[in-house]
C-alpha cells in the first residue's frame, strides 16, 4: 500500500502565515518530485488547535485515510497532546504522527520572510521523512495489585498502614524486632505542639494490631524483591530460616526509621563509662519507666548540661528534631525540680516548626540557660565550650545529657543492595527528588519514609507516611489497571554482547540481565524512555522507540541538504 | 457528583500537585487560583535551593500537566465565595473574575500588548517592572492568555472607547463585556493550599526599605535574578541602575515580631548570596544572621558549600538590633557582634531576609470556610492530632505554606497527603443512590 | 577564499533535550529573539540519548556543527542522565580529533527552561564560531 501522508500547516492567525509563505511551502512540497512513492496531502488551515480545527482535523484524517500525518504549527510543548488526542479517536495511531514546530522555530525567530519559509519547508520535510520511518505503538494496560508491603513498624510505618488498609487493600507490615513501635514508643513525653502526651501513640499499637486488613510480621525481614509498580515479589522471613512468606504486592513503603550512635567515641566526647554522661534516648526511656530523673547512685542531679549536635560536624546535617526535643527534656527536669541548674549548650537553635518559639520562650522562661556554642567538648561531666565571643569557659555537672545526631537504621545499606535503591551521601536512603518527589525512589512504587529518609520528628514522619498513601491510593485503585510509557527502549538480542554497560547507566533500574539468553533486556513496565542507555551501548543493540536513529537521521538529512 | 470531586484553593506547588495526584486517580478537580497564572511562589524564582535547581523547569512540567488534564477545570482570576453543606456535599460558590480574553480563542500570541497605550506597575514583577493594561504577569505564564486590568484599561474604566488591542487580536479573543461570572459546584471535600507571603519589610523603620532604593524585599530579588524578570537577569540598583559590589542580606527579618522562625529564610538567604557571587564574581558578600536553620538531610552542605565561599558569614547577637542607614551614596548596616560589639559593613545593596506570613485573605477565606485559624493567623491543622493536615473542619485540609512556613519539600509532602486523606475520605462514603455515570472517559 | 568564507552558509544541528533546552527554545521563541538560520533543532527526550553513532553520522551527513545541549547538571529529568552526556562529551571530541575534525566543531551546552536569551546567545555564538572555522573538511570532501 502507498502510504498517505497529510500535511496540515497550521496558520496559527497571523503568527505563522504572516511570517512564513504557506503557499510557497505548499508548492515547493507538492512540485519537489520528492514524494513519488507516497502520496502527499498538503493542507493549511486557520487555528488548528481551536474546537473547529480539531474537529476540521479529525475529518480529514478520515475521510482521507490518512496512514500519515505531519503538523506544522506550534511547540509540541503546547499542543502535541492537542494533536495526539485527535489522532485517538480516529483509526490513526498516534505514533503514526510527527509535529513539526515552525513557530517558535522558524516564523518567529528568523526575521526575514523568505528564509523563515525555507526554514520552515526544511523541517517539514524532515517531519515528512521521519513520520514514514515511525513505527505504530501500542498502550498496554497492566494488571496491579493494590496489597502494600510496609518495612519498618514504628509510628511511620504504622501511620502509612493504616491510611492503607481497607476492605480492597491489605496491608503486610513487616517489622525486625518484636514489638511494633520504633523509637517514639520508648518516649516519655511528646512536644508541646504535638499535645504532650504520648497515649495517641500507644493507641496506634492496638489499632494496627487489631486491624483486620493489616498482616503483621514480627522479628522479620525482607529477603528479596523483584518486580514493578503494581506487581512487585517479595519474600519476607525471620532470621536464617529458609523458608520465608512470599507475597504479591503492588507498592513497597521502607519505613525502617533511624538509630543513635554510642556518644562515647564521638569526636569531642572523652569520659567514661563512670561519668554521668547519657544519651538524650536514655532520659526518655529513663523518664517514662522511672517517672524521675536521677543518676546512677539514685540521687537527684543538682545540675544538668544538655548537649546539643553531638556529631553533627562529622555527620554533615542538621538532625531536624533535637533542639526541639532537648527543651522537651529540660521541661521534664524543671518539672521534677526547679531547683536543678539547667544549662543547653546549643550551636544554632533550629526551630523550623511556628509553634516551637514558643516553647522556647517558655522553657527559657522557667530559667533554663540557653548557651550557644561555636566549639564545644565534653570532658568526663564537664562541658568546655567556647561561646561566640570567642571565651572559653569549663563547666562542671552532676549529669551530662547529650543529643547526638541520627543516624540511618542498622542495616539500610543491606536493604539499599536488596531493593536496589540508592542511598544518600549521609547513609539515609535517596529520594527521586529533594523537593518535588521526597518520598519516591527511582523505582516507581518503592517510596521511603519517616526517619529512613532522613532525620526528622514524629510529625514530620507521619506526614511523609500520609504522602505515601496518597501516592499509592491514587495510583494503585482496587480493579484498575495502569498504563506505563510506551516511548521505551528496547534491546535487539542479535546484537546485545551482554556488556552490562546499560545496566550501570539507567537510574530507573529498567535494565536486568537475562542469564539464560545471556543478553540484557529491558523491563517495559519501568524504562521511562529517557535513551540513556542508548547512549551507552557500544554494540548498536538499543534501540529508543519512537526516537531511534534511523528516524532522527531523518530530520538530520534535512537539516544539512544542500541549499 | 460531589462525592467523585474535590476543590483545590489556589494552584501553587501544593495545590497542583494534589489536584494532578486526585485527577490521576479519576477524580474530578476544581482547582481555584485568584492570580491570572498558576505555580505560586515557586515560579518566582530562578533556581531553587537546595539544588539551584532551575525552578521553571521544575514547575512548567508541572503547570503543563495541570493545564492538560482532563479531569481538572483550572479557573484563575478566581476566588470562593461561599461555602454550604457538609463533607461529601459541599456546595460552593465561585466567582470566576472577567479576564476579557478568551480562554478558547486567545492562541497567546502576544500581538496585544504592543498597541495598548497604558503602561502600569507589573505587582506580579514586585513593581520592578511595568506592563501594559492588557498583560501576562511574566513571559512564560501559563496558561498563555493574557488579562485585562480594568481599573487601568481606559476602555473598561470609562475614560475613553480605546480599542487597540481588540483590533490587534487577529483571534477576535478580546471580550470587552466580559463580566464576572458566579457558579456553583458541588464537591465532597476541599483542600486549602493559599500558600504564603513574606513580612512586610517596611514596617521595620530602622532597616530602611522604602528610604534608601538599594535595601530588597526578597521576592524583589528574585525577581531582579531571574532571566525572565523586568530586568532580564540584571542585578542593578533601582533608580541608579548600578551593579551592586558589596551586599549585605540580613537574615531572620521579623522573627521577633512574628514570633517564630520562617524555616526557610536562611535557606534562600544562602541561595541569594550564591545567585550574587555567580553574576557578579567580585561581589564581596555578607550574611548577618543568628540561628542557622538547615534543618534537611542535604541543607547542612548547602550551607557549607557557600559560607566562606560565596560570602562571609557574619554572627550577630541580636538581629533585633541590625540597623540600615545611608552612607553618601551608600549603605551602611550596623549590628552587635557576638561580644555584643556594634560591627558595621559598609554596602551598597541590602536584602531583607523577610519571614513568612499568611497570604493575604486567609482570614477571610477561613470564615468562608468556616474553619479555624491558628495564633499566627496561618490556617489551623489539628497538628496535636500530630502530623495531620486536617483543619478544625471534617472534609477540609490544607497543604502547603498555607499551614505555616516551609520549604517546597514539606509543601508537595503536604500535598501528596492530603490527596490520600481525601481518597481515603471518599471512598469511605456510601456510593450515591442511582449512579448515573457522567465521569465518562 | 575570503570571498567564499563570506558566504559559507553552515549546517548546524542542535540536539537539544525535551524538558529543558527545547523548552528555552520555546521561550526564545515566543520573546522572537533572532537566531540563525543556519541551525536546525531536533529535538531528543534526554541529552543522554545523544550517542557517538548519532553525532559521527550528522557530520558524515554533512553538519558543520553539533550542539548538545540539556538540563543543568543536577537537573536532568532523568536524575544523572546529563552526567553521561558530559562523559560521552569529553570522548567524542576525541573520536573527532582522531577524525581529523576539529574538536570544536561540537559544543556542549547546559541550558535551563528560563534561559531564553541565553539559548540565543549560545546558538547564535556557535553559529559564528562555526562560520569561523569554515566548511567541515568531511563536507568538503563529499562535495569535491
Ligand atoms: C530522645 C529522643 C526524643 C524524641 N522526642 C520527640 C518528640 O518529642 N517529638 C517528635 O516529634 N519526635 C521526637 N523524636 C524523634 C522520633 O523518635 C522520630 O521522629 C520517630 O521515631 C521516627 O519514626 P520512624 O517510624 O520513622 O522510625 P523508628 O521509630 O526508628 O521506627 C523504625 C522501625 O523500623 C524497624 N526496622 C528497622 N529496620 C528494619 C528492617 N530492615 N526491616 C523491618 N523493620 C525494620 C525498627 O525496628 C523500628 O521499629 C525523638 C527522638 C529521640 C531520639
Ligand atoms: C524569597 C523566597 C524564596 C524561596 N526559595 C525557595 C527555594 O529555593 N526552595 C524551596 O524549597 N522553597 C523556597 N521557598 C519556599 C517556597 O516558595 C514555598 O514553600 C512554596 O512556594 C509553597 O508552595 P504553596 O503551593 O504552598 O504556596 P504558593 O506557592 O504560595 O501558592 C499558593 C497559590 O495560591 C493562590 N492563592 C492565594 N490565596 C488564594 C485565594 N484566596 N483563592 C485562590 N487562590 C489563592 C496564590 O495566588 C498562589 O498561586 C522560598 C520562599 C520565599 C519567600
Ligand atoms: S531509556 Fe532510560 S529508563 Fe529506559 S532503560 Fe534506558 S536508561 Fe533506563
Ligand atoms: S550496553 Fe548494549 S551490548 Fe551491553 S548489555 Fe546493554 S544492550 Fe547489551
Ligand atoms: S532531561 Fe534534559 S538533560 Fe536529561
Amino acid at each position: 500500500m502507498k502510504a498517505k501522508v497529510g500535511v496540515y500547516i497550521c496558520e496559527c492567525g497571523p503568527n505563522i502565515s504572516e511570517r512564513v509563505d504557506i503557499e510557497k511551502i505548499s508548492e515547493e512540497l507538492l512540485s519537489s518530485g520528492e514524494y513519488d512513492d507516497v502520496e502527499l496531502v498538503v493542507k493549511n488551515y486557520g487555528l488548528l488547535c481551536s474546537g473547529d480545527g480539531k474537529t476540521y482535523l479529525e475529518e480529514e484524517i478520515t475521510s482521507n485515510a490518512f496512514t500519515h500525518l505531519v503538523i506544522a504549527a506550534c511547540s509540541p510543548r503546547d499542543h502535541n497532546t492537542t494533536f495526539i488526542n485527535v489522532c485517538k479517536k480516529t483509526d490513526l495511531n498516534p505514533f503514526l504522527y510527527k509535529m513539526v514546530n515552525i513557530r517558535e522555530h522558524c516564523a518567529w525567530i528568523i526575521p526575514d520572510k523568505d528564509k523563515a519559509t525555507e526554514k520552515a519547508v526544511q523541517y517539514i520535510r524532515g517531519g515528512i521523512k521521519r513520520v514514514l520511518y515511525q513505527s505504530e505503538l501500542f498502550e498496554k494496560q497492566l494488571d496491579i495489585t493494590p496489597d502494600v508491603l510496609i518495612l519498618g513498624g514504628g509510628i511511620a510505618g504504622m501511620e502509612a498502614a493504616l491510611a492503607l488498609a481497607g476492605e480492597e487493600r491489605t496491608v503486610f507490615l513487616v517489622e525486625r524486632s518484636s514489638e511494633l513501635g520504633g523509637v517514639s514508643a520508648g518516649l516519655n513525653r511528646l512536644l508541646p505542639r504535638q499535645g504532650g502526651e504520648v497515649n495517641k501513640l500507644s493507641s496506634y499499637r492496638g489499632e494496627v494490631e487489631n486491624n483486620e486488613h493489616i498482616k503483621l510480621y514480627l522479628d522479620s525481614e525482607i529477603k528479596s524483591v523483584i518486580g514493578f509498580l503494581g506487581n512487585y515479589e517479595v519474600t519476607i522471613g525471620s532470621g536464617d530460616e529458609e523458608e520465608g512468606v512470599e507475597l504479591v504486592v503492588g507498592a513497597v513503603i521502607v519505613a525502617t526509621g533511624f538509630k543513635l550512635p554510642e556518644i562515647n567515641g564521638l569526636p569531642g566526647f572523652d569520659f567514661s563509662e563512670k561519668d554521668e554522661v547519657h544519651s538524650s534516648i536514655e532520659i526518655e526511656r529513663m523518664m517514662a519507666t522511672d517517672r524521675k530523673l536521677a543518676m546512677r547512685n539514685g540521687e537527684e542531679p543538682k545540675s544538668v548540661a544538655l548537649v546539643h549536635c553531638g556529631g553533627r560536624s562529622e555527620r554533615g546535617y542538621c538532625s531536624q528534631i533535637c533542639c526541639s526535643y532537648m527543651m522537651k527534656i529540660a521541661g521534664y527536669i524543671k518539672d521534677q525540680s526547679t531547683e536543678i541548674e539547667v544549662v543547653e549548650y546549643f550551636r544554632d537553635l533550629c526551630l523550623p516548626y511556628k509553634e516551637d518559639q514558643k516553647f522556647y520562650d517558655e522553657i527559657a522562661a522557667r530559667g533554663v540557660e540557653f548557651r550557644r556554642f561555636g566549639k564545644l567538648e565534653v570532658d568526663g561531666a564537664s562541658v568546655v565550650s567556647t561561646g561566640m565571643d570567642g571565651a572559653e569557659s569549663k563547666q562542671e555537672y552532676d549529669m551530662v545529657i547529650v543529643a547526638p545526631a541520627m543516624l540511618p537504621a542498622e542495616g539500610t545499606e543491606a536493604l539499599a543492595g536488596l531493593l536496589e535503591i540508592p542511598l544518600h551521601e549521609t547513609g539515609f536512603f535517596e529520594e527521586e527528588h529533594q523537593s518535588t518527589n521526597a518520598i519516591g525512589t527511582t523505582t516507581d512504587g518503592i517510596f521511603i519514609i519517616g526517619a529512613a529518609q532522613g532525620p526528622r520528628g514524629i510529625s514530620s514522619s507521619m506526614l511523609f507516611a500520609q504522602a505515601s498513601a496518597g501516592r499509592i491510593s491514587t495510583q494503585l485503585i482496587p480493579g484498575q489497571k495502569i498504563t506505563p510509557e510506551v516511548k521505551v527502549s528496547e534491546i535487539l538480542e542479535a546484537y546485545c554482547t551482554g556488556c552490562l554497560t546499560c545496566l550501570e547507566v539507567c537510574s530507573y533500574g529498567a535494565i536486568y540481565f537475562d542469564d539464560d539468553r545471556a543478553i540484557s533486556v529491558v523491563n517495559e513496565a519501568v524504562c521511562r524512555g529517557c535513551g540513556n542507555c542508548f547512549g551507552s551501548c557500544p554494540s548498536g543493540a538499543l534501540r529508543t522507540k519512537h526516537f531511534t536513529n534511523t528516524q532522527l537521521m531523518k530530520e538530520v538529512a534535512e537539516a544539512v541538504r544542500e541549499r | 457528583m460531589s462525592r467523585d470531586s474535590v476543590l483545590i484553593i489556589g494552584a501553587g506547588l501544593a495545590g497542583m500537585k494534589a489536584g494532578l495526584l486526585l485527577a490521576n486517580a479519576g477524580k474530578k478537580v476544581y482547582l481555584v487560583e485568584k492570580l491570572p497564572l498558576i505555580g505560586g511562589m515557586a515560579i518566582k524564582d530562578e533556581e531553587s535551593f537546595p539544588n539551584f535547581e532551575c525552578s521553571t523547569c521544575m514547575v512548567a512540567p508541572v503547570q503543563q500537566d495541570v493545564l492538560q488534564n482532563p479531569h481538572i477545570e483550572t479557573m484563575t482570576l478566581s476566588t470562593v465565595e461561599t461555602v454550604e453543606g457538609s463533607v461529601g456535599e459541599f456546595k460552593v460558590n465561585i466567582k470566576k473574575g472577567a479576564r476579557y480574553v478568551s480562554m478558547t480563542d486567545c492562541i497567546g500570541c502576544g500581538m496585544c500588548y504592543e498597541p495598548c497605550p497604558v503602561s502600569i506597575n507589573n505587582e506580579w514583577e514586585e513593581d520592578l517592572g511595568e506592563m501594559k493594561a492588557i498583560y501576562v504577569p511574566t513571559a512564560g505564564s501559563l496558561p498563555n492568555v493574557p488579562t485585562i486590568d480594568p481599573q487601568h484599561c481606559t476602555r473598561l474604566n470609562g475614560s475613553d472607547e480605546c480599542n487597540a488591542c481588540a483590533e490587534a487580536c487577529m483571534f477576535g479573543a478580546i471580550k470587552l463585556d466580559d463580566k464576572d461570572e458566579e457558579l456553583v459546584i458541588e464537591v465532597g471535600a476541599i483542600v486549602i493550599a493559599t500558600g504564603s507571603s513574606t513580612y512586610d519589610v517596611s514596617s521595620l523603620e530602622t532597616l530602611g526599605y522604602g528610604s534608601f532604593p538599594g535595601v530588597f524585599s526578597p521576592l524583589e530579588f528574585e525577581r531582579l535574578f531571574a532571566s525572565n524578570g523586568p530586568t532580564e537577569g540584571e542585578m542593578t540598583i533601582r533608580d541608579t541602575e548600578s551593579v551592586p559590589s558589596k551586599i549585605a542580606i540580613v537574615h531572620c527579618v521579623g522573627r521577633k515580631e512574628v514570633g517564630y522562625c520562617s524555616s526557610v529564610c536562611c535557606m534562600y538567604s544562602l541561595k541569594f548570596a550564591h545567585f550574587l557571587k555567580h553574576k557578579i564574581p567580585d561581589a564581596v558578600v555578607t550574611n548577618i544572621h543568628s540561628d542557622i536553620c538547615v534543618h534537611d538531610k542535604t541543607y547542612q552542605k548547602f550551607y557549607e558549600g557557600i559560607n566562606g565561599v560565596d560570602t562571609e558569614m557574619r554572627f550577630c547577637s541580636s538581629m533585633a538590633d541590625v540597623c540600615v542607614s545611608g552612607n553618601g551614596s551608600g549603605l551602611k548596616v550596623n549590628y552587635p557582634d557576638g561580644k555584643g560589639k556594634e560591627q558595621a559593613v559598609e554596602v551598597d545593596m541590602v536584602i531583607l531576609a523577610a519571614a513568612i506570613v499568611p497570604t493575604e485573605g486567609t482570614a477571610a477565606l477561613a470564615g468562608i470556610l468556616g474553619i479555624e485559624l491558628d495564633g499566627f493567623g496561618f490556617i489551623r491543622s489539628l497538628s496535636e492530632n500530630i502530623g495531620s493536615i486536617e483543619t478544625s473542619r471534617e472534609g477540609i485540609f490544607v497543604a502547603g505554606s498555607a499551614e505555616g512556613p516551609k520549604d517546597i519539600q514539606t509543601s508537595v509532602i503536604q500535598a501528596e497527603a492530603a490527596a490520600g486523606k481525601v481518597m481515603a475520605l471518599l471512598s469511605a462514603m456510601p456510593e450515591p443512590v442511582a449512579a448515573e455515570s457522567e465521569t465518562g472517559e | 577564499m575570503t570571498e567564499k568564507e563570506q558566504e559559507f552558509s553552515p549546517n548546524i544541528v542542535g540536539f537539544l533535550c525535551n524538558w529543558c533546552t527545547y523548552a528555552a527554545a520555546d521561550l526564545a521563541g515566543s520573546t522572537k529573539i533572532e537566531i540563525s538560520p543556519a541551525f536546525s533543532v531536533v529535538r531528543v527526550m534526554c541529552s543522554s540519548r545523544v550517542d557517538h553513532n548519532l553525532v559521527l553520522s550528522t557530520f558524515f551527513d554533512g553538519a558543520d556543527g553539533i550542539l548538545i545541549a540539556g538540563c543543568h547538571p543536577g537537573d536532568c529529568h532523568y536524575g544523572k542522565g546529563n552526567y553521561f552526556t558530559r562523559r560521552r562529551y569529553a570522548q567524542l571530541k576525541k573520536v573527532l580529533e582522531t577524525l581529523g575534525l576539529e574538536p570544536e566543531r561540537i559544543q556542549l551546552a547546559w541550558i535551563s527552561a528560563a534561559e531564553g536569551n541565553r539559548y540565543a546567545e549560545v546558538v547564535n555564538s556557535f553559529t559564528e564560531k562555526i562560520k569561523e572555522l569554515g566548511p567541515s573538511p568531511i563536507n568538503n570532501n563529499q562535495r569535491l
